[in-house]
């Protein structure tokens, strides 16, 4: 008879516990997924934010306007390869529940600063041509059943329109993907010109500007020559990394990724103890049987072997259904959530959830293991 | 009557007997303390954020914004208009017969969290005295209110709490002009104490609003009546608002948090599943290692009855503990803590973890469901028991 054997006769002998104990461990490493990647899609403004992108704000608040005509000062700033400002808009679609981050953007630049927006060169052309066209992201069409050549009112909570009423009309021209599945594609984007002609009060006023430098390593020289430039001005501006600006704005939700690892950690906690338990259990009820393995000429380091195998597999089997369960859940979230970013269990999910479940297998194995191990038979049968 | 007697005796074995399957049924205790601990704490979460919204709106007071504008910050009210409102039938009036009214600003400007220091959305509240004395419960604590006028901030007893650089005769910066701290105030742990306030005329001037407001708040004739002074706006073309009670107000404003409780319970009923497979794990193993005794109970003439309450009492009882152990640990390491997030206004809300006895009782719910779920099946099985084990 084979180790892998023996271990999976001890693992099947009671049935219920097997599948009770699997249970858990299932339930643990689907949260696990699940969160971990709710985390990932939480970080990836950061983590795909461009190295050689920076945004101006308004030194008091990134809430507070800009004048307009900063722009093409910012633009003349040595080591300033592109740059666009963007205007948050307020938008939504009929209820105001149905809110999205929607911005008015200088059209002509727009795409150049920010080039990980991939959209199809006809539809491209026609948002650039048409003054009130829209380019919207997969998972607003998605969100919505928009298509490109439909025509939406959408409304405004900030800006009302000169001929009366807050609802804009747009023309859909385009919809962008991201270059990196895990881009968050919720963004609404239309013409500046559009906007500043229509809208009741704020002419001549944006809301921040978007900068491409040359080179990476030139981002310090060209944040100190913006925010000189405009040092001791009516509006002051303060330059930052497009990463630092979309860490602060998450860190402003306060701390959920603590609320995250929190989480996790208690279900970890939870199925650590009950598998290490049914493992204890199951090798405490055995113990006359490992006693007279050892008469028959088992070896004790063989012995541990299989105890300890016994954990592993299990621990194997309920870890890795777990993973597989949280990515069929982040595929189906994904799939019918479209107010949140994109869910995707990336390869580092599924490396740190086998180091876990390897984990899960010795600490619940050792003890019992080491028992088994040490068994003296002569103890073992005169109990 | 004997049944009852004999279920008794069984209960109380059952119970005695606990000690030597210790570490099984501690785990269970804690399996449950962990899931009730984590649904708590959501759940105080949601609570404490909604209480500091809710508790911030009076139903004597009205809140008049621009239509469409949701929140107070995309709102916008020229003067020619809060003129036109202070005129309106149904606000209540001071001893000189004048109308209680208070036209405000309210912007953001940044701050600097204490425990990650990143900036944060603070709002500055531009206000008069008048505004001060229109809200209830608002006190300075320390120091003084403002002069009109001047560069002068009064701070809130949470920003004070969660945002470093306010303290007592701190000087701020504010793009151009620097103010001075110059009191503290409470509004008794309301959304009002996560704000900066200070004069509004100096924050028209510094904010370059020319002579335009943002909101109106007035004191109603009667609490919670509008309709006068809605019917008043909606005959005046020129009046293009929304007026309701800031008790209705702050009321929407309080779902920012909803996800939060949604998720919360979402994870704890997961949660839930795999603590009920430890449940049933200790009680199957409890059973198991008491069949003997309970088909011996059953041949002296002892009911199946009895063996089935008794093994469902062990678990209802392990399960309630865990509940009590959680909600302890709920109550002493979470509740009262306080904490910010970003409310509907874009801008940081302070809140406190509260856990309320009624959240409570939500948490003794899920550890009881898992007890009688986790005894019902062991209990079933032992009820079932052939006596001949017994002979054996």
């Amino acid at each position: 008879m084979g180790d892998l054997y023996l271990i999976f006769k001890n693992v099947t002998r009671k049935k219920l516990r097997l599948f009770l104990t699997l249970f858990a461990t299932f339930i643990a490493f689907m949260i696990y997924g699940v969160l971990m990647a709710f985390q990932m899609a939480l970080d990836s403004g950061v983590e795909l934010s461009a190295d050689d992108r920076l945004i101006v704000v308004n030194k008091v608040n990134f809430t507070q306007p800009l004048p307009l005509s900063y722009v093409t000062r910012i633009r003349s700033v040595e080591g300033v390869a592109e740059s666009a400002h963007m205007s948050w808009f307020g938008g939504y679609y009929q209820d105001p529940k149905n809110f999205m981050p929607m911005f008015a953007v200088e059209q002509d630049r727009f795409l150049d600063v920010y080039d990980e927006i991939v959209i199809p060169d006809a539809q491209r052309k026609a948002w650039l041509q048409n003054r009130q066209g829209l380019l919207i992201g997969e998972s607003v069409a998605k969100r919505f059943g928009w298509k490109v050549g439909d025509r939406v009112p959408i409304s405004s909570n900030i800006f009302s329109r000169k001929t009366g009423g807050q609802t804009w009309d747009f023309d859909i021209e385009a919809i962008y993907r991201g270059a990196d599945p895990s881009f968050d594609t919720s963004g609404v984007y239309f013409h500046f010109k559009y906007f500043d002609e229509a809208r009741t009060f704020g002419q001549n006023q944006t809301g921040f500007v978007a900068v491409r430098t040359e080179d990476p390593a030139l981002n310090e020289q060209v944040i100190k020559a913006i925010d000189d430039q405009f040092a001791n001005s009516f509006f002051e501006t303060e330059t930052v990394p497009e990463k630092a600006f979309n860490k602060a704005f998450i860190e402003q939700l306060g701390n959920i990724a603590l609320i995250i690892q929190f989480v996790v950690l208690a279900a970890f906690f939870i199925i650590l103890v009950i598998v290490g338990n049914s493992m204890a259990l199951a090798i405490r009820e055995r113990t006359n049987e490992i006693a007279v393995m050892k008469t028959l000429g088992f070896r004790s380091g063989r012995i541990f072997r299989m105890v300890l195998g016994e954990s592993f597999l299990v621990a194997i089997l309920g870890g890795g259904l777990g993973v597989l369960a949280s990515v069929a859940l982040t595929r189906l979230i994904t799939e019918n959530v479209a107010t949140l970013p994109p869910l995707i269990m990336k390869p580092e999910i599924f490396l740190s959830a086998a180091g876990y479940i390897l984990l899960l297998g010795f600490v619940t194995g050792i003890l019992p293991a080491l028992s088994a191990w040490r068994l003296n038979i002569i103890t073992a049968l005169s109990r | 009557m004997r049944l009852l007697s004999q279920t008794w005796v069984v209960i109380i074995m059952n119970i005695r007997s606990l000690p030597s399957r210790f570490s099984m049924s501690l785990a269970t205790i804690f399996a449950v303390a962990a899931v009730v601990g984590v649904l708590l704490f959501f759940l105080a979460m949601g609570n404490g954020f909604r209480a500091t919204l809710e508790g911030a709106g009076s139903d004597a007071v009205a809140v008049v914004t621009r239509e469409g504008s949701q929140s107070e910050i995309n709102s916008v009210l020229g003067r020619d208009q809060v003129n036109l409102i202070a005129n309106a039938p149904g606000i209540a009036r001071d001893d000189a017969g004048n109308p209680i009214i208070s036209a405000e600003l309210y912007v953001i400007v940044d701050g600097i969290k204490e425990s990650t220091k990143t900036k944060v959305n603070l709002p500055l509240r531009g206000l008069s005295q008048a505004g001060f004395d229109l809200r209830d419960n608002v006190k300075i604590t320390d120091g003084r209110m403002f002069s009109p006028g001047r560069n002068e901030i009064i701070v809130g007893e949470g920003v004070l709490k969660e945002f470093g650089g306010f303290s007592l005769g701190k000087k701020i910066t504010f793009g151009k002009t620097t103010w001075e701290v110059v009191g503290i105030f409470t509004t008794g742990g309301s959304a009002f104490e996560s704000e900066l306030w200070a004069d509004a005329r100096s924050v028209q001037d510094q904010f370059r609003r020319g002579n335009s407001f943002q909101t109106m708040r007035l004191r109603l004739e009667t609490p919670g009546d509008v309709s006068a002074l809605q019917a008043y706006a909606k005959t005046d073309p020129r009046l293009n608002v929304k007026i309701e009670t800031e008790a209705n107000y702050f009321s929407t404003q309080g779902d920012a948090i909803k996800g939060y409780v949604i998720f919360g319970w979402g994870v704890s009923i997961i949660m839930g599943l795999g603590a009920l497979a430890g449940a049933l794990n200790t009680m199957y193993t409890s059973v198991a290692s008491r069949a003997r005794e309970i088909a011996t109970l059953r041949a002296i003439g002892f009911s199946n009855v009895s063996a089935f309450m008794g093994t469902l009492v062990e678990g209802i009882l392990l399960s309630l503990l865990g509940g009590v152990l959680g909600i302890v640990a709920t109550y002493l390491f979470i509740d009262g803590n306080s904490a910010a997030t970003i409310g509907a206004s874009f801008t940081q809300v302070v809140f406190t973890f509260t856990l309320s006895p009624d959240l409570m009782v939500q948490g003794g719910w899920i550890a009881l469901a898992i007890g009688v779920l986790g005894g019902f099946f062991p209990a079933f099985r032992a009820a079932r028991l052939p006596v001949v084990i017994a002979f054996e």
